[in-house]
């Protein structure tokens, strides 16, 4: 019972072969971040270069606080090398493979 | 006083057969492998898409992978890899 698509066994293969690309992360807190892997280890702690996180910041109206949140900032900052700890990752996705 | 107005017996409105797949938690994993499924987060967001695999940590490979939140698609991705530790369940999206 392959996975039809690719030889996939386990999670990490999706990471294993994701090394030297970009990829996308979403981490806890609202951020998200791209860059290109070049480490991870089984904590998911991952090296990352040339990396733009981006932070969305949610003000809620003082009026409209049951209204849910209406205001949504987002703020961007970019880092040579970063290394994420890896408590903090909810999601990896690699560059789409076609 | 006799009881021959009793209620009638339960019409056949029998309960639905029951799940052709009992056995333990592994089990349903391993059979909802390569199958549509929905995991959801501890946070609320669902993922759906086709299960690749997953690991005894519960880190989990997903493709085809639409991210819903509050119903609403808000992101789609063609692989996933979601960190095990996130996920509250993970609910089979066909028949087994």
């Amino acid at each position: 019972m392959d996975p039809s698509s690719s030889g996939i066994q386990e999670p990490f293969d999706l990471i294993r072969l994701s090394l030297s690309e970009r990829v996308f992360v979403k981490l806890r807190g609202d951020r998200q971040l791209t860059g290109i892997l070049h480490a991870y280890d089984g904590h998911m702690n991952l090296i990352l270069s040339d990396v733009e996180e981006t932070i969305m910041i949610v003000e809620v109206d003082d009026e409209n606080a049951t209204a849910g949140p209406k205001t949504v900032n987002v703020a961007k900052r970019k880092m040579d090398m970063l290394f994420v700890r890896g408590d903090g990752v909810i999601l990896v996705s690699p560059p789409s493979r076609t | 006083m006799e009881d021959d107005n009793s209620p009638p017996p339960p019409p056949e409105q029998q309960p639905p057969p029951p799940p052709s797949h009992t056995g333990s938690p592994t089990d349903f994993l391993k059979g909802v492998v390569g199958k549509r499924v929905i995991v959801r987060l501890t946070s609320g967001v669902d993922y759906r898409g086709i299960l690749s695999c997953l690991d005894g940590y519960m880190n989990i490979a997903l493709e085809q992978t639409e991210e819903h939140v509050n119903g609403v698609v808000t992101n789609r991705y063609g692989d996933a890899f979601i960190r095990g530790n996130n996920v509250l369940y993970i609910s089979a999206d066909e028949p087994l």
